[in-house]
């Protein structure tokens, strides 16, 4: 297998291009919302094929081990192409968790499957009563002969309706002295019988998020990752895999292409007050890009994240906002139109930015929960 | 890419910024300077020089290390925390990177090695414009005159002046550029001093009818302007690192005073408002050091003109600002006692604007670097 960082970064890049520009179907391109397992799954496989799926693994799990130069690479190419967001949690999250915190048995049997797209993954970590405060969660697991049996119910699963396997958190050990204590980490086939599902229609009329029931779920007790009770700890450390990737320029990035090209259907490129802000911008997210190389060096070289990764999801999150917001601001009159913008000659989606940067800063732990992490763990501030 | 060779000097380095660095150490000396027009002293600056620290970037023909600018951020970094008032950055980096890529002459060496061991202080004066990051708007003229110059203009913004042994001058000759070196004391060379925040000062330099000898004309035509421009760029650079040291030890200032202070019966630091105040300052250093970090490393690299305007405009622009809102809000955040004279805090708000002030404000970068991105656009369309 090829060792992509010993390339130059522009030959690197212009295999990149030309793979994403040939190869990502047309009609997907710069998608308002993320794709549906169906639209995706053809682009997926492909990817997969290439070795391309996962470009953040090891490569000894099939990933890429791209080094942060490169993985930057890689998303702005993406996005410079407007290849859409797929179910991508196993990519994301639960492949990292599983390489850090899965026994052997389950990293031989979980991560294959997810390279190769036979696996698609949800998270089940909120509950209607345990969203900033998770670690209050209700959904219980009871050991029978082999089996945990599951009930309860999660919310705000994303793409939950296209997901064949769920991580759930739950409670294990009602007694534990301390809300954190007494919780366990369950791998979950979502075939498994007593799983149901609601979809929940977003602000923006998409039905991206779900909430999921738990009726007497069965799920072997293979599926416990780490230790029983201990799942904090790997919740947590899931946690910094998504901070991580809620934290990469990637999002921001959409919207900036975005903007600088109704920039120049407008001809704002000229007006200086803009142009300023522009600026502004887009240097938010170049120092983005700085800050996420280094996260993205540790966790390559398998080093835990720490609760500073927190600081990149905050400020990935709130510069894809302010980015949001300049665009349909620099829209003008346009800025009320819902759907594709045409404007001397482009065709933007002025709203969609603002839709998918909003919940940014709520998914994920808040990024008032994210303040309060870096004051207490980063800053030591007293509580 | 860094190798061990690299790290181990790296590693030698912090270590001896560290112990000469001591937090507050310098403090005393630096209020004690502000009361005069001496700006620094030069018993400190021969110290610098023994250490080695003048010395990082000279080439170790004229007896400097010829290491790279991560190894000047780190000294510069050690120096910008201690409020060092010692023009490290504007001798150290911009004089001797001005003066390295010179022509190779007897003087250019001698006034390296006089650099590098603390027994001559040469400055650059260059700039006449407010906001002229690179320094490329200069009505100073150079006359031809017996085989050398008789240069006429003025200068502004040189930091250290107070100090300075001569000065490193851009002349526009018959519309080739030069740099000259001009002795302080030359006839008709008048520089005067202009009283900064922080106790030091620009200096203004009076150029009339001086008369520049042949040899020491420095570089001409195109390798003035490039020796010029990069020599900008990595004291942009290294700039940036001495903010990025002001603005760290101004932050645990406030972060130590949150923890301490007692109001309502609680230690100020357990307020949800001012902690998410000292978090959000916190992610601007983090980036404003990540930023440098990686500007430093590629500047090393020896990019092309373009990227590296762009790296060093990008570097000065969110260290700049970052430190202007850390050291202000290190006011807020300790109360009446930061608006104090006696409070430190008010001596790294202070550093903080002329180091912000000096090589182009954060706001100048932004407008370079919107420049250039422009430019690179409609040669790439």
């Amino acid at each position: 297998m090829k060792d992509w960082n010993t390339m130059d970064d522009e030959v690197f890049r212009m295999e990149a291009r030309t793979f994403f520009e040939s190869e990502f179907p047309r009609e997907f391109r710069f998608l308002p919302r993320r794709m549906r397992w169906a639209e995706c799954r053809d682009w997926y496989l492909k990817l997969s094929k290439k070795g391309w799926i996962a470009p953040n693994w090891p490569r000894e799990h099939g990933g890429m081990g791209l080094s942060p130069a490169k993985l930057l690479i890689y998303f702005e190419e993406t996005e410079r192409a407007g290849v859409g967001r797929m179910p991508d949690q196993g990519l994301t999250m639960v492949g990292p968790t599983l390489i850090r915190f899965g026994n052997d048995a389950q990293r031989a049997f979980f991560l294959p499957k997810i390279i190769a797209g036979d696996a698609i993954w949800c998270q089940g970590y909120s509950e209607p009563n345990a969203g900033s405060d998770l670690a209050s969660l209700r959904t219980e697991a009871v050991l029978e002969g082999d089996d945990y049996v599951i009930n309860g119910s999660k919310i705000w699963t994303s793409m939950a309706h296209d997901a064949t396997h769920i991580y759930v958190l739950v409670r294990t050990d009602k007694q534990a002295k301390k809300k954190q204590e007494g919780i366990s980490f369950l791998l979950v086939d979502m075939k498994t019988p007593g799983i149901t599902l609601r979809t929940i229609r977003n602000i923006a009329g998409h039905e991206e998020f779900c909430q999921v029931f738990f009726d007497n779920v069965h799920t072997p007790k293979k599926n416990l990752v780490g230790e029983l009770h201990k799942g904090w700890t790997i919740a947590k450390g899931l946690l910094g895999f998504e901070r991580l990737n809620i934290g990469s320029p990637r999002r921001p990035l959409q919207a900036l292409e975005k903007l600088e090209a109704l920039a120049e259907a407008r001809g704002l490129i000229n007006d200086a007050a803009f142009a300023e802000r522009l600026t502004q911008l887009k240097l938010d997210l170049a120092d983005l890009g700085s800050l996420y190389g280094r996260y993205v060096e540790r966790a390559r070289r398998g080093e835990a994240l720490g609760q500073d990764v927190s600081m990149l999801k905050v400020w990935s999150m709130e510069t894809y906002q302010r980015l949001s917001e300049l665009l349909i601001e620099a829209a003008g009159d346009y800025g009320a139109i819902d759907g594709e913008v045409a404007m001397n000659g482009a065709s933007i989606d002025v709203l969609s930015p603002f839709y998918n940067s909003r919940p940014g800063t709520i998914y994920g732990g808040s990024n008032e929960i994210q303040r309060n992490i870096l004051a207490k763990y980063v800053l030591n501030l007293p509580s | 890419m860094t190798t061990d060779h690299d790290n181990s000097h790296a590693a030698l380095l912090a270590q001896s910024v560290g112990d000469f660095v001591k937090r507050g150490a310098d403090l005393p000396r630096v209020r004690a300077l502000a009361q005069t027009h001496a700006e620094f002293d030069r018993a400190q600056w021969k110290q610098l020089a023994e250490l080695g620290w003048l010395g990082v970037l000279a080439p170790e023909s004229c007896g400097g290390l010829g290491l790279g600018l991560a190894e000047a951020a780190i000294v510069a970094e050690g120096l910008g925390r201690a409020l060092t008032p010692e023009p490290y950055t504007a001798v150290a980096v911009l004089a001797a990177r001005a003066l390295e890529y010179s022509a190779d002459t007897p003087l250019r060496n001698e006034l390296l090695s006089g650099l590098v061991s603390g027994e001559g202080i040469p400055m650059v004066a260059c700039h006449e414009q407010a906001d002229d990051v690179a320094a490329t708007r200069i009505a100073t003229t150079a006359t031809p005159f017996e085989g050398g110059f008789r240069v006429n203009g003025q200068k502004q913004f040189v930091i250290g002046a107070a100090g300075a042994d001569g000065y490193i001058v851009s002349a526009q000759a018959a519309g080739e550029l030069q740099l000259l070196w001009i002795p302080r004391d030359a006839a008709a060379c008048a520089t005067e001093l202009i009283a900064l925040a922080d106790g030091r000062s620009y200096g203004t330099v009076t150029l009339r009818d001086v008369a520049v000898p042949r040899d020491h004309v420095l570089a001409s035509g195109k390798a003035a302007r490039g020796a010029l421009a990069r020599a900008l760029d990595h004291a942009a650079a290294i700039a940036s690192a001495e903010l990025v040291g002001v603005m760290k030890c101004a932050h645990e200032m406030s972060l130590e005073y949150m923890k301490t202070r007692v109001q309502f019966g609680k230690a100020i630091g357990s307020f949800q408002a001012l902690q998410h105040r000292a978090v959000d300052l916190y992610i601007q250093q983090e980036l404003a050091d990540a930023v440098l970090r990686e500007v430093v490393a590629q500047l090393d690299a020896a990019p092309d003109d373009h990227m590296r305007a762009l790296h060093a405009s990008r570097a000065k622009s969110r260290c700049a600002d970052a430190a202007l809102a850390i050291t202000r809000a290190a006011i807020q955040f300790h109360g009446a006692i930061g608006f104090t004279e006696d409070c430190d805090v008010g001596l790294y708000v202070k550093r903080a604007m002329t180091l912000s002030a000096w090589l182009g404000n954060g706001r100048a970068h932004r407008m370079r670097y919107a420049q250039l991105s422009v430019q690179a656009a409609g040669e790439a369309a």
